[in-house]
């Protein structure tokens, strides 16, 4: 069971195009035996954009996955900047089935703001995608920033995207977190990647992720089968841990 | 027959990544790669590629499926000596130059690319490797702007130029541009995202379209998986895998 943690509906802001997008991505993902694509929209790909933006890039996702329910699997979006408006806005999409928050470029994870957010997915035992970069100039959340949120959230589940972007460096932090998760979306194959998560983090705390539209299936899950790795480390890489996770069982 | 046309010996200096002949077998094997075009890792550090360049042709002799690009710099005043002596050698197909690392525009290479020419061997322009985002501090590569190199190859019809790793973006602005050189070829390495390989063979015709792993740099599978999602025509598929190489370097 092939679970890719992290995908988005492209960069057009209607839904028609992002349409047009989700089947693509499905079509790729089935040509790989991806059974799932948890979709996450980003808004309007600002950086910190307003209440409004944010809900109707959730509403895209949920309608999307209102099309696709065997093969998608909504996270909702949020701003923690706006943080009355995140959590009324984390409510209604969980309840319209949202699995999973993603949280972008708004602000830090271990800023104030977002403590409520982290609580709030805690309660409702949903698992947080955050994306992550140690790379200059620093102005994204780290793994330094998720350390310090993960050790004040024991009971919050933290994924950091894009752990190419933060390597050994990053890992190292993370590492005592026991809460705290990398997935290897969105970079390019770089070699040892995978297996450097594992060694620093255990097969129990990797993820596969694409970043699709952006990446593809294939460049992400190349890494995947071709890391050295035992199949029992590659199927929780691969899908088990985002299972675990998610709360439940993705069996077809 | 599938032939990598960018395949790597040698170490990478920032992490611990070392491809040796007789783990590029195993990755041949593993990906059903029957051919590899190889340049030496050190050759993009070393100001005077002699060395690394011959210490590539020794490990390669006698193996009768790999290929050498060696990487030479028309900085070094000699470098028709160098190419003279490379040249010689019948598992020469290719020349590799790259810009980024040995710091000189592309025009400051045409005499080399012309004799390189002269004597039938494609140039390959390296126009980048790792993801910028994870240079290491003390070593920033520029990337090659693709229009220079394409210039480059538009003023010399008559030589045979391989643009290595270019990036999906690229192919917007310099897509049709290459289609309309010839002369030009681009390997998919380092193209991601959904799609991207068919992207790629619409935008400069399938038969300019290259396999290339950059292993041991990247993952292998990954370039063969972004192949195969591509679900081109038999014929197309083959061409990429293989047989472009296999006319452009002359394979037998």
């Amino acid at each position: 069971m092939i679970i890719d943690f992290h995908a988005h509906p492209g960069y057009a802001h209607e839904l028609a195009a992002q349409r047009q997008e989700v089947a693509a991505i499905l079509q790729e993902a089935a040509f790989h035996g991806v059974a799932w694509v948890c979709l996450s929209s980003l808004a309007d790909w600002s950086a910190s954009p307003t209440p409004e933006a944010v809900r109707t890039g959730n509403d895209a996702v949920l309608a999307l996955v209102a099309e696709h329910p065997d093969h998608l699997i909504p996270f909702c979006y949020v701003n923690p900047v706006h943080t009355g408006a995140a959590l009324e806005e984390l409510d209604r999409c969980v309840a319209a089935g949202a699995a999973g928050v993603k949280l972008w470029i708004a602000c830090k994870l271990d800023e104030e703001c977002v403590r409520p957010v982290l609580d709030r997915a805690a309660g409702l035992r949903l698992p947080v995608l955050q994306h992550c970069s140690n790379r200059p100039p620093r102005e994204h959340t780290t793994p330094a920033d998720a350390a310090a949120a993960a050790a004040r959230h024991p009971e919050t589940q933290i994924v950091l995207a894009h752990s190419a972007f933060f390597g050994d460096e990053g890992f190292a932090e993370i590492a005592p977190y026991a809460n705290v998760h990398a997935d290897f979306a969105g970079s390019e194959p770089e070699a040892l990647l995978v297996e450097r998560g594992v060694r620093w983090l255990g097969a129990e705390r990797v993820l596969f992720g694409t970043d699709t539209p952006i990446r593809s299936f294939g460049s992400s899950l190349g890494r995947a089968y071709e890391a050295k790795l035992s199949a029992r480390e590659r199927a929780l890489i691969l899908g088990g841990n985002a299972q675990r996770l998610l709360g439940r069982s993705f069996a077809r | 027959m599938r032939f990598d046309a960018a395949a790597y010996l040698g170490e990478w200096p920032f992490f611990e990544l070392r491809g040796t002949v007789a783990a590029l077998r195993r990755s041949m094997v593993r990906t059903q790669v029957t051919h590899a075009l190889v340049s030496p890792l050190q050759g993009f550090f070393q100001a005077d590629p002699t060395p690394a360049n011959a210490k590539l042709l020794r490990a390669l002799a006698g193996h009768g499926n790999l290929y050498a690009a060696p990487i030479l710099n028309p900085k070094m005043a000699n470098w028709e000596q160098q190419l003279a002596e490379v040249a010689g050698n019948p598992q020469v197909r290719a020349v590799r130059l790259a810009p980024g690392f040995h710091g000189y525009a592309c025009e400051a290479a045409g005499a080399l690319a012309e004799a390189a020419g002269a004597r039938r061997r494609p140039v390959i322009v390296q126009t980048k490797f790792q993801d910028r985002r994870n240079h290491p501090p003390l070593a920033n590569m520029p990337e090659v702007p693709i229009g220079e190199a394409l210039d480059l190859a538009a003023s010399l019809p008559a030589v045979r130029f391989v643009l290595a790793a270019m990036h999906r973006a690229e192919l917007t602005g310099a897509g049709a541009r290459i289609a309309a050189l010839p002369n030009v070829w681009m390997d998919m390495s380092h193209l991601d995202g959904l799609a991207c390989v068919r992207q790629a063979a619409e935008a400069v015709g399938f038969e300019r379209v290259l396999l290339g792993t950059c292993w041991p740099f990247f993952y292998a599978t990954s370039a063969l998986l972004k192949v195969s999602e591509a679900q081109l025509p038999r014929r197309e598929q083959g061409a990429i895998l293989g047989g472009n190489a296999r006319r452009l370097f002359r394979i037998r």
